[in-house]
């Protein structure tokens, strides 16, 4: 679904050049269920912010499916995005003064769905994450788990073909995390392809394989066993 | 403090966008305001520098000029008696031991020749004045000596007193100027004494007189045109040092009488049904310590107009500043609650704000008091475009500068305090957090709010440049009725150079023969009152056959004496009839020709060709024939409709008048004062040429003005065209402090907002629709502007309706121009931080979330 090829991304403060991402290859296929781990400062981030098409600083050959994203306009990579990725963050990112429903029909309205169809697809999203009776609140009425489950709905209400992840659980204790992992499995399950930043070993194990970057280098990528598969450094 | 003042200059120096902003709107506020208030003060709220201005009066009330017979001005109707006679000034003054002095000035400023020994003659401004006019003014000389009332008999030498300016810009402050004998219109008058320096005169003008002449000289310094003796003309100003402790409403009741009884008394006044008016005939006193009231009643509505402008302009100024204050202080809450949190008390915290408000309104200031020095400057040119000695100083009001000032001091204080205090009730570790994601941010609803008020203002300001643009437009290319281009017309003043009625044919005839052999010239009109120059003369016409008019009835017309080129000469045509003839001499029969207008009111339904009439008796109704009909033009209004009037021709001297006033008016009617001169296309050293032809003439005939036709036409718009101008000024401020207020809103808001902006276009919102989020922001505040706006603008429209010339006050497409032009400038001020917003990289903006 996803190759990198040779992926580099630098950030220049005064004279000095700072290398983030260094020749990254990399092979994601549909249905995968992918843990990026490593260090702060390691490039994850960065990593992720390339996936999502968020960045167009970068070098090398970046392929979504069949399409050549090197080759893509900004608008073009914008329209990609907006049609077949979905992203949850680790603050949850839902706007204050919108409630749970509205902050879930943001993305539908950005695609330019009729609202009808609008009003039928977040009500189905709410009922599948069991939010309805939360529908009415504001992001402030709602716990971190809680508001977290709506940024997750938010990003699959359009049912995105790949779902990236930004430390989805950082914010949230130990029970809350679980429930939000479980939720990413059974996505995943569904068809969903996921890509997912965290520091928590226990998170990685939920994923289908781990890449780890130090210093911007791809230095592990390992398939994982499900739930039953230590991990080990490479 | 000295901390303080240390870090709001580093604070200020760490902003030059917020600092520059914040300085150039202080200063274009209190730089505009001081400059507009400076010509108020100037022109009506200064007192004359004299001792003790508030003991002076005057006896009348308007404006009346210059030379009136019979009841004067407005007097038929209203009864209100304001200009006199010298025979009634000298009656009052006996009936009147009230005042301690009382004094005669000339109502009319004319303009005199004026020679020093050998050299060329020179144009300047003269007032009569009574013997004991500086006495009532309570001036003393700067040197030698001013006039006594026995500089003031038949029998006194003519004496004549300088002004200080003219004495510096004419004669180079030369000493030996005094006891020197000047010619003045030919007849020797000696130089007694200078005026003190801040003298200008008994009122405001843009051609304050340059000396003084005792009223006993006129008949000498007029000759066969004197009026001094003609109990009936009119033409003099009185004013009064009254006696301490005087009733005014007792002695004004007391002046109306004695008013009436020399009315009374006074045959000319009172045929013709006069006496039937003598009941309502009164005088009004009015206090005259800024002097005589003129200009101040032809321009008070104007700059009353123009101070109501700039105070718009210093609000709006005032607006932006608590607008760039709000934000800035928003901005600095995390860093009030950090230095709260290290523990820092609020007293401490409200210092260092107000040091840098203080900081800021003061370079504010400072720029703004260059702005009014360069404002005044300008100001002054455009109300007195050509002024030689201008009575008006350009440095500006302290005063008001200090008001204006005071006034943004506050605003600073209050707008860049005030956040802060409030914020003191906020928790710290609230302000600390730092996190906003929210999409209506509450904090910015004053500002919102500040903007709508800013909006308003400017739709006002615009609506009303629009207004005033479009009038002076209506004005300025209206038809007249005459051909301006190509003309030149040149004053001169035969009266003068010595010339007496007899020897006036002869120089005519020269003067003609002359300028019309000079090359491309293609007529040549001689006149008394060139058309729109702002002056003429009136008389109240008598049908042949009809009875005598009774006071109040309208029967004036305005009147001319012309040769036979002057109608060609300004391109009017005769439409029925004939014009005049080298035919039309002093011994063929006495002709004249009339407009469109005067026919119609005189003899309607009639062919006026063929028809009699005259002036003023019945036994002179008779005294001219009607040989022709000209086309209307406007002769001295350019405002009003076209009045009567009729044109004599140069060589007809009417003799049978028996009247003392009448035969010296007929008299002075011969001395020519203007020549239209026109060509196919002027010379490019046009006016040295003219000045030239007059000198080859005779050297003594003085060029007393010499101007484009073109010029003379625009001349008339002047305080119009100072007020469109002004107006369109503050209408541009304000579109500009509005767009500067609303760009520095809407910057704030993204800049507040770029976290929940990043999140919209990394959830897919597209750059196109984010500048659509943020200009609805801010067009929305616009749009409730215009609500606000709109009906305030009809209002200040209706306010101003007797400035304008043919426009109405409620002129839609002015107030569509006013909407799109804000409209336009409000997009372009949003549209920059909306790109700007468009352009946040939603990768960086959730870094920072």
């Amino acid at each position: 679904m996803i190759e990198l090829k040779n992926v580099e991304r630098s950030y220049k403060t005064g004279h000095t050049e700072t290398w983030v991402l260094r020749r990254v290859g990399l092979t994601i296929g549909e249905g995968e269920f992918l843990t990026v781990m490593g260090p702060s400062g390691a490039g994850k981030s960065s990593l992720l912010n390339v996936l999502a098409l968020l960045d167009d600083g970068w070098l090398g050959e970046y392929w979504f499916s069949e399409t050549a994203v090197h080759a893509l306009n900004r608008k073009q990579r914008a329209d990609l995005a907006r049609q077949r990725i979905g992203m949850v963050f680790q603050s949850y990112h839902l706007l204050d003064d919108l409630t749970v429903a509205e902050n879930i029909d943001l993305p539908l309205s950005y695609k330019n769905v009729p609202p009808k169809e609008r009003q039928g697809m977040v009500a189905d999203i709410l009922d599948r994450f069991q939010i309805v009776a939360k529908k009415d609140l504001y992001p402030n009425q709602l716990s971190g788990g809680q508001q977290q489950l709506v940024g997750i709905a938010r990003a699959v209400v359009h049912a995105p073909a790949l779902l990236l992840a930004d430390e989805p659980t950082g914010n949230l204790h130990s029970t809350q995390a679980r429930e939000i992992m479980e939720l990413f499995c059974e996505l995943n399950r569904q068809g969903t392809t996921i890509v997912q930043v965290t520091h928590s070993e226990e998170n990685a194990r939920y994923g289908k394989r781990i890449v780890e970057l130090r210093d911007g280098w791809l230095t592990r990528d390992e398939k994982l066993e499900p739930k039953t598969t230590e991990v080990g450094a490479k | 403090m000295l901390p303080d003042f240390k870090y709001a200059l580093r604070q200020l120096r760490k902003s030059p966008g917020f600092t520059l902003t914040a300085i150039v709107t202080l200063a274009l506020g209190i730089g505009a305001n001081t400059a507009i208030f400076t010509l108020v003060h100037a022109v009506l709220l200064r007192s004359l520098p004299v001792a003790d201005p508030a003991q002076l009066y005057r006896i009348g009330d308007k404006d009346d000029c210059c030379v009136e017979g019979g009841f004067p001005g407005n007097a038929s109707n209203t009864g209100d008696f304001t200009i006199f006679s010298y025979d009634l000034y000298q009656y009052l003054k006996k009936q009147t031991p009230e005042f301690e002095q009382l004094a005669a000035t000339q109502a009319g400023q004319w303009s005199w020749s004026v020679r020093r020994g050998n050299a060329l003659a020179k144009s300047m401004h003269g007032n009569i004045v009574s013997g004991n006019y500086f006495a009532t003014l309570g001036l003393t000389a700067y040197a030698g000596r001013l006039f006594e009332d026995a500089d003031d008999t038949p029998s006194a030498s003519p004496a004549v007193v300088l002004s200080y300016q003219t004495w510096q810009g004419e004669f180079a402050s030369d000493p030996s100027i005094l006891g020197e004998v000047l010619f003045i219109q030919a007849r020797p008058y000696t130089v007694i004494g200078i005026t003190p320096p801040g003298f200008f005169g008994d009122r405001e003008t843009d051609s304050p007189p340059q000396f003084w002449i005792p009223v006993n000289t006129e008949p000498y310094l007029r000759g066969v045109s004197s009026i001094l003796h003609h109990p009936t003309s009119h033409w003099l100003y009185l004013l009064g040092r009254l006696h301490p402790g005087m009733n005014t409403v007792a002695l004004q009741a007391k002046i109306s009488e004695s008013l009436r009884q020399w009315i009374r008394s006074n045959h000319d006044m009172t045929q013709n049904g006069g006496s039937v008016l003598i009941p309502k005939q009164h005088v009004i006193l009015t206090p005259a310590g800024s002097g005589i009231q003129n200009l101040q009643q032809e321009t008070g509505k104007g700059l009353d107009m123009l101070m109501i402008l700039s105070t718009v302009v210093l609000l709006i100024a005032c607006a932006n500043i608590a607008n760039l204050l709000l934000a800035r202080a928003t901005v600095r809450r995390a860093d009030v609650a950090l230095r709260t949190a290290l523990g820092a008390g609020r007293r401490r915290i409200l210092r260092q704000i107000l040091t840098e408000s203080v900081v800021l309104a003061t370079m504010g200031g400072a720029a703004g008091l260059l702005v009014a020095y360069g404002g005044c400057h300008i100001i002054l040119a455009l109300a007195f475009p050509g002024a030689k000695y201008l009575p008006i100083s350009a440095q500006p009001s302290f005063a008001v500068l200090g008001f204006a000032f005071a006034v943004s001091l506050l605003t600073g204080v209050l707008f860049g305090t005030a956040p802060a205090w409030l914020s003191f009730h906020a928790q710290p570790a609230e302000a600390l957090r730092g996190i906003n994601r929210s999409t209506r941010d509450r904090s910015s609803l004053p500002q919102k709010a500040l903007i709508v008020f800013q909006a308003a203002l400017s739709v006002v300001l615009l609506a009303g440049a629009i207004l005033m643009t479009k009038s002076l437009a209506r004005l300025e290319h209206q038809s007249f009725g005459v051909v301006t281009t190509s003309r030149y017309v040149l004053h001169f003043d035969p009266a003068g150079a010595g010339y007496t009625v007899d020897r006036l044919p002869a120089l005519y005839r020269q003067i003609e023969d002359r300028f019309s052999a000079l090359p491309g010239v293609t007529s040549v009109g001689l006149v008394m009152y060139s058309p729109l120059e702002g002056d003429n003369w009136s008389e109240c016409v008598i049908q042949q056959g009809h009875p005598a008019p009774h006071p109040g009835d309208d029967c004036g017309s305005t009147w001319d004496r012309v040769s036979p080129q002057f109608l060609d000469s300004i391109g009017v045509p005769i439409i029925h009839g004939r014009g005049f003839t080298d035919q039309d001499t002093a011994t063929s029969m006495p002709a004249a020709v009339v407009n469109q207008t005067f026919a119609k009111k005189f003899f309607p339904n009639q062919d006026p060709v063929g028809q009699h009439f005259g002036i003023d008796l019945t036994q002179y109704a008779g005294s001219w024939q009607i040989v022709g009909v000209f086309r209307d033009f406007k002769m001295n209004d350019p405002r009003g409709p076209v009045h009567p009037v009729y044109l004599r021709p140069l060589a007809q001297r009417f003799t049978g008048y028996k009247e003392p006033d009448m035969i010296s008016t007929e008299n002075n009617s011969m001395f020519m004062q203007a020549m239209v001169i026109g060509f196919h296309a002027p010379p490019p050293d046009v006016e040295a040429l003219i000045r030239h032809t007059l000198a080859g003439i005779d050297p003594n005939l003085t060029v007393m003005d010499l101007r484009s036709f073109d010029a003379q036409v625009a001349g008339n718009f002047n305080e119009d065209r100072l007020v469109a101008r002004l107006t369109s000024l503050f209408g541009a401020l304000a579109l500009v402090l509005a767009s500067v207020g609303l760009y520095g809103v809407m910057s704030y808001f993204v800049a507040r907002r770029s976290g929940e902006i990043g999140i919209r276009m990394a959830l897919g919102a597209t750059r196109s629709s984010v500048v659509a989020m943020v200009m609805r922001g801010a067009l929305w505040q616009i749009l409730l502007g215009l609500v606000l706006g709109i009906p305030a603008a009809l209002v200040a429209g209706s306010l101003m309706a007797s400035q304008l010339y043919q426009v109405p006050y409620y002129d839609p497409w002015a107030l569509i121009a006013a909407i799109l032009v804000l409209n336009l400038c409000a997009a372009i001020a949003a549209f920059i931080p909306a790109r700007r917003a468009a352009s946040i990289e939603p990768m960086q903006a959730l870094r920072i979330e």
